[in-house]
Formats: structure tokens, sequence, C-alpha cells
């Protein structure tokens, strides 16, 4: 077969089939029509406003090493005037984020960014490889997930920025969408697709991968030999998304388009208003003065759980019972700082 | 962005659980030994028939009503007859049984006996019952024609009239005609040239997906069967779809972009002229899933005791092809089902909780589903097909361009015509000629003949939502062109 010009400058020869839209493209085009999407993102959410001091929550993983390669370069040719910060969070994953910590510290000298590591060890006083040990490989997604992002917005504050951008990408928004009609989390449905969520006293969080799929992103990365650590988690995942990727690819194989559209159909319905009424009422943890929607936070509940040696008392009701009939909490159990919001804060001292 | 690797790790995937949690004794009357687990929970037959009886009743009942009255049982009354969707499948089998032992001709083992066999309420709820199955094998390549054999299933019982359609008929003007009281022009398009049966194969041909195949046949089917209601004068339609069925088609609607129709995936009104009903000049149908809380599990022991004799149904699959999404996700669903029976339930109760979000810019051209507003927008900004500049303009593209129907579908409809998947299906009617653009679904073609109307007249206005061409002409009309529309109110001299 004959070599194809490219479906978008007819002037080059096609290089790569973009898994969005199944066009032959050339490498140019591709690099414009991948920023530009992003682009189109941002401005038309009107994700920053000039000035705004941002975060990038690095992993060191692919989608978080194009994300500030594609923000750096966005906020140099569009002048969105950022000042642009990386973020890392250490869970304390022996041989797995030590690793990746390296690669988002190649990032910070390649992008010339200032950059923040705060560790799990530091906030909460466990690594991921203690509390794996205490817990098991079962449910221990839990704990990470919720501890990193309670400390994503503890390292903004420390940082002094608005706004936290993260990589999530169009397939985990459409696998995350899939997730929660699954198990029937409405509260969570109703805001996974938004692209910036913020809390009355939280930080703006933001997501300009939503509508870039994730075979772009490594084919942006690829093509660009961007620097990045791929190496999935070692510890076992959580068992419901499993489930939802391993669907998902099926349908992305059958109809390249499923992403898309799974996010739009996210974008499409909303929770009903008699149904939203029945949601709680956000307030703040009484014991870090983090949001949370009961009188404890779940990363205090489950950092509770974990002091007293009952790790499944924020995750099952016989836990939460044996733990409740222990009674309180003693005087001297290890709790997270008191949150900040930014600006309460002299800006935290960041690795040159 | 997620860490985590289900691949790589068995632990990945939720470990299996008991079938039921904790005895082998009916939960109902404790004290039989259990015949069927539903959803954890043990019972024994002679519970388990009130159970379904009154499961499918509290699904339909309460909309029976004009205005849905809430669970209580008023005095049935409907506006007009009853049309039940029939496809020779197992919901559809238990539905059709559930449907004459209730309320065509009633089974006392069933129903509650108080007040006698005169009492007011065992009155027909329906004054006539129709049956109505779309066969669907032109469709499909290889499947057998089971019209005669339903025919004589249906004939069998008393007290219902069958009415069998083919898919072909989507684009049978006869069959429009037929159907259209008002007699909605017709565009003289391929297709009234063409047979139906090869209209409908062009059509299908042209098809991009296998996805795509599977999604047209069953709007086909169900907007073939919304008409044939609406004409019977059947106020409600109802379709065999179980709690799992409903599962699988909310899914599997999402994962196509249906978000804004996940309300019309389990229950709707559906008038074929908005105009004429906001007047109040026609009544709607209202189409029930009254298994809809009813898992397969249940329909097929359902079926097994009552002895149903269930012909069922082709799959819809072609030669050649690779599952599509309606497929995978009734694999994936049927999978969980069986582990993890509340997934489905959890599905059904979360999406029941939701409701479209956004502008509706009408109704969609092709499958008569509300479609939301700005759509092509979304899909131009969200994935760049061009370097041009798309163009803006109040002005409707004109019908003779390939987007000409674009403004008018919804997401699914559309996307159904134009996403590809990563290989080319394979040529599936060999006979078919694929050098002109094929023909559209007839009551597609009767808006397209509006729109070409008031495309050609200047000042005029277009209104997609009417019901008539709706072409406000300023021209003089002749002399002789006037009588001719006044032809058969003048008297002659």
């Amino acid at each position: 077969m004959p070599p194809r010009n490219c479906a978008l400058c007819d002037k080059a020869r096609a290089i790569v089939k973009r898994p969005k839209t199944g066009q032959q493209i050339c490498k140019d085009c591709f690099f414009h029509v991948f920023e530009t999407e992003v682009h189109n993102t941002i401005t038309e959410a009107q994700l920053f406003k000039p000035g705004d001091r941002v975060a990038i929550g690095a992993s060191g993983g692919k989608d978080s090493t194009v994300l500030a390669y594609v923000m750096k370069a966005l906020n140099d040719r569009y002048q969105y005037g950022l000042e642009l910060f990386l973020l890392s969070i250490d869970e304390g994953i022996t041989g797995y984020r030590d690793d990746s910590l390296e690669t988002v510290k190649r990032n910070q000298q390649q992008y010339d960014m200032p950059l923040k590591i705060l560790s799990y060890d530091e906030l909460y006083g466990w690594t991921m490889d203690a509390i794996v040990s205490q817990v098991g490989k079962k449910n221990n997604c839990t704990f990470c997930g919720v501890f990193r992002r309670q400390a994503l917005d503890r390292g903004a504050a420390m940082l002094n920025v608005d706004h936290i951008v993260t990589g999530h990408n169009a397939d985990d928004i459409a696998e995350t969408v899939l997730m929660n009609i699954m198990r029937g989390d409405i509260a969570r449905l109703g805001r996974c697709t938004s692209i910036c969520t913020q809390g009355e006293d939280t930080i703006k969080r933001s997501k300009p991968f939503k509508y870039a799929y994730e075979k772009e992103i490594v084919m942006y990365a690829y093509f660009k030999k961007l620097d990045y650590f791929s190496t999935e988690c070692i510890y076992s995942p959580d068992a419901y998304r499993g489930h939802a990727r391993v669907f998902l690819k099926d349908l992305e194989a059958a109809r390249p388009s499923a992403i898309i559209d799974i996010i739009h159909s996210g974008e499409a319905f909303e929770i009903k208003e008699e149904v939203k009424a029945t949601q709680k009422i956000q307030q703040t943890c009484k014991r870090c003065g983090y949001m949370s929607s009961n009188e404890l936070c779940k990363a205090c509940s489950l950092l509770e759980g974990l002091e007293r040696g009952v790790p499944q008392a924020a995750i099952t009701d016989r836990a939460r019972k044996k733990l409740a009939s222990e009674g309180g909490a003693s005087e001297n159990l290890r709790t997270i700082p008191y949150f900040q919001r930014p600006g309460a804060l002299p800006p935290t001292a960041i690795v040159p | 962005m997620s860490c985590e690797n289900p691949t790589t790790d068995t632990d990945a995937l939720m470990p299996r659980r008991k079938k039921y949690d904790k005895s082998r004794t009916c939960v109902k009357c404790k004290e039989n030994v259990g015949n069927i687990v539903v959803r954890h929970a043990v019972y024994c037959r002679a519970c388990f028939v009130p159970l379904m009886t009154f499961r499918f009743r509290r699904s339909l009942e309460p909309f029976v009503n004009a205005k849905p009255d809430g669970p209580r049982r008023t005095a049935l009354k409907p506006l007009g007859h009853l049309t039940i969707g029939f496809s020779g499948g197992l919901g559809s089998s238990v539905l059709l049984n559930l449907i004459h032992r209730c309320y065509v001709s009633p089974d006392p083992a069933l129903l509650n006996q108080d007040g006698g066999k005169d009492h007011p309420s065992k009155d027909p709820v329906w004054r006539k019952v129709f049956v109505c199955y779309v066969e669907t094998c032109d469709a499909i390549p290889g499947t057998k024609d089971r019209t005669e054999e339903i025919r004589n299933l249906v004939q069998g019982l008393n007290g219902v009239e069958f009415i069998p359609l083919r898919i072909q008929d989507a684009f049978d003007i006869s069959w429009w005609r037929k159907i259209s009281p008002k007699n909605l022009p017709f565009i003289p398009t391929d297709a009234s040239v063409q047979s139906p049966s090869s209209a409908l194969q062009a059509y299908l041909g042209s098809l991009p997906t296998s996805t795509a195949l599977a999604t047209t046949v069953g709007m086909l089917t169900r907007v073939l069967l919304q008409y044939t209601a609406f004409q019977t004068g059947s106020s409600h339609l109802v379709l065999g779809t179980s709690l799992t069925s409903l599962a699988v088609s909310l899914i599997s609607s999402i994962s196509q972009g249906g978000g804004f129709h996940v309300k019309e995936e389990a229950q709707e009104e559906w008038f074929p002229y908005p105009v004429a009903f906001a007047q109040g000049q026609v009544k709607s149908v209202r189409i029930i899933r009254p298994l809809r809380d009813v898992s397969t599990k249940e329909c097929a022991v359902w079926a097994w005791w009552a002895r149903l004799d269930v012909i069922g149904r082709e799959q819809w699959e072609w030669p050649g092809t690779k599952p599509g999404l309606g497929r995978l996700t009734k694999d994936f669903i049927r999978g969980l089902e069986k582990d993890y029976p509340s997934t489905v339930s959890a599905i059904v109760r979360t999406c029941a909780k939701l409701a479209p979000k956004g502008e509706t810019s009408g109704r969609c051209m092709l499958c008569e589903r509300p479609a939301q507003a700005g759509v092509q927008e979304w899909k131009a900004r969200i994935a760049i097909r061009s370097w041009k500049e798309p163009a803006h303009s109040n002005t409707p593209p004109s019908v003779a361009s390939a987007d000409a129907l674009a403004p008018y579908l919804c997401y699914v409809c559309h996307t159904t015509l134009t996403s590809r998947g990563t290989r080319a299906l394979p040529s599936l009617f060999a006979s078919i000629s694929t050098g002109h653009t094929p023909a559209v679904p007839t009551w597609t073609s009767s808006r397209v003949t509006q729109l070409h109307s008031a495309a050609a007249a200047q000042d005029s206005f277009l209104d997609v939502e009417t019901d008539e061409p709706v072409v406000v002409s300023r021209r003089k009309m002749g002399q002789e062109e006037l009588r001719q529309a006044l032809n058969g109110f003048i008297l002659e001299d």
C-alpha cells in the first residue's frame, strides 16, 4: 500500500493513526492537534487566570510527565501567565515510588520547575509498605487513594498554590463513570466528569487531559522522547476498578470512540434534584480541619484504624463496631496536622 | 493515571462470594426449603410466584392511568389499548404470560380472589391487547424467519390480536402511509424505487461497525413498535426487558454516548407529532418495561415452572464481524450477575437517580428520542478533524449535503453513523450495490421532506418540531393552482 498523506495537512506522510478519530496524520499535525485540544479544554472551561500559581501533580508516570511538558509549552505559547510547580507525593512503596521519584527529579531539571515532594510518612507517620504489611493487599488502594488526595491538597497549601492539575486522562474518567454506575456511587458519579472540582475549603483541582486518550498520551511521549517511568504499582489494584478497566479496554477495541462517548454520557446526565437533597452536607473534619462529609474525614478515620490496630475500621461495618466498642481514641493518638488553606501559611521550602 | 494493573494480578478481580448468605430455608414463609436464590435470598416456589407477580404489577399498574398515581391500586382506566412488543425471547414470553394471566384471562392462581369473579376489579383493564412481532431475519443473514411460529403461539391465546411486522417495513412507503393517519409527506428517496428489503440492506451495509448494526436494528424495531402502538390506538406499549436486560441496555447506551437518554431507556412517553400532542389532538404512547425488577434468572425460573414455550430470538450478530458494544456489555453484565447479583440492580437503581442535563434541541430524526443541544460543537471541540474553521451559520445545511442530517440527530445516532472501528466491516449483503446514498427510514424521510420544502422556499421558516411541512411562503398563487388546492370543495358551475 503506498504511503498516505496526512489527513489534516495533506502534505507530509501520515505516520500515526489517531486512536481518537481514526485519522491517519503526520507527526507535526499530531503534536499540534493534541496540544490544541488540551488548550481548547483549558480555555473552554476557563481553568486559569493570569498570575495563578499552579501545581502539577507529578508521579513520574506518562500522564504527569506529558502534562508537565504540555502545560509548560502551552503556558509559553498562549501566554497563560501561570507560575508552574511540580508536586509529588511519596507513598513509600519501595521499588516503585523510589524509581518514579527519580524521574520527577529529572523532569524538574528538564522543565526548570520548582519541585515539592511530600511523603505519607512525613504527613501520616505511615508508608504504604507499612500499611500493606498491616492491611494486606486487599483494600490497600482505599488507603492510598484517600491519603494521596489529601496529601496533594496539603502539599499545594505548603506551596501556596491556587490550583492543582492532575494527569487524569479520558480513559481514567470513562472508567470512573462506569465504575461509579456499577457500584451505585451516585455522589461520585455526579462529579467525576467535572473538569474542575473545588470544595468550599479546598484548592481547585482540574484535569486538562480529560479528553486525551491514554494511547495518544503514550504516543506523544514516545514521539517527543519524554522521560517517564512506566511500571505499574506493585500492590494489588482496586478490584472494582479492575473490572471496569478490563471492560473499557474491550469496548475501546470494538469501537475506539467508546471512551469519549462514555465521557459525553457522563456530562449529559446529572443527579436528580430530589436525590441531591438527600446527599450529605460537606463539613470540616473536627480533628484535622480537612473537608469531610462526616465528623471525621476519611483520612483521619483510616489513620485512627491503623493506629489502633483495626485497619478495616473505616471500611467495614463490623470493624467499625469493634473499634467503637473499644471506646474513644486516646489523647496521645497520632493524628494528621491541622489543615491550613493556602495563604494562611508562608510558602514552604522547595527542592532547589 | 491510576496505578492499578488488573492484568498482572489475579487479585484484580473481585473474589467469588457465596451464592446465598444464611440458610436454605425460604426467607418469606420460613418453613419450606428454598427452590431459588434471588440476590442472596432464598425463596420456595410457593412464595416466589406471588413475589414475581407483585414485582411485575408494581412496575406496571402505577403507570396505567394517564396520570401516574403512585404504588396504590386505584381503578385502572387506561386511555387506549395495549400493545405488547414480542421478540420470542425469554423476557417477552414471560411478559406475555403475565399480561395474559393478570389482565386478559385472569388466573385465580395469580390474583387475589377478594370480591368474587364479578367484582369490577376483575374487568379487563385494556379493551384490546395486541401482540406485535418484528421479524429481523432480512437484516441478519443466515437467521430463521420465526413469524409463523410466533403467530401459532399467539393465536393459541384468547383475547389477543397478532400484528406481524418485518424490519424492512421501516423503509416501506406503503407501511408508512398505512401507519400515518395524517399522511405526512414522503420524500422520493432511493427507498421509493428500491424494494424495502434492498433499502434496509443498503442502509445496514453502509454502517461502519458491528455496534452500529445492532444498535440500528434495535432502534428500528423499537420505533416500528411505537408507531404500531400509536396506529392501533394503544396508550401503552410494554416490552419484556428484564432487570438484567435493562442493566445491559443502560450500560450499552452509556457506552455509545446515550447518557441523555437514560430516562428513556427505562420508561418514556412518546408521541409521533409533537405539535398535535401539545394541542391535545393526539394521545401519547407510554412505553413501559414491567419486568424491570425481575432478573433474567427469575424469568427463566418462571418460564420453567409455568411450562412456557419460549421460541427464542436470534442473536444480532453478523457473519465475519466482531462483537459490538452491546454484545460485549451483555457478556460483561451476565458475568457480573452470576457472581454479584446485586451489581445488576445497583446499575438500574443508580441510573434511576439520573436526569438529562442541558437543553434539548428537538427530537432525533432517526431514533425519535430527545436530541441534546450543542452536540456537533462539542464533538468539534473535543476532537479536531480538520484545520479548517467550522462554518458558523444559523441556516441549516442543505439537505443534499452529506452532513445534512447531522444537526437533527442525537449524539447516539450521529455516532452510530460516523464512528469507525479499527477495521472496516466485511460486505454484509453481496447483492446490494453501494454506489449511491442509502435511503433512510420512512419517518426520517418524512422529516427530511419538511426540510427540503423549507429550504426550497424563500422567506420560509423551518421548525423540525412541527407535524406538517412548515413553509410560510409569500409567493402569489395562480388561479388554477388555487383551484387545484381547493379541489373537491368547489362545486362545478
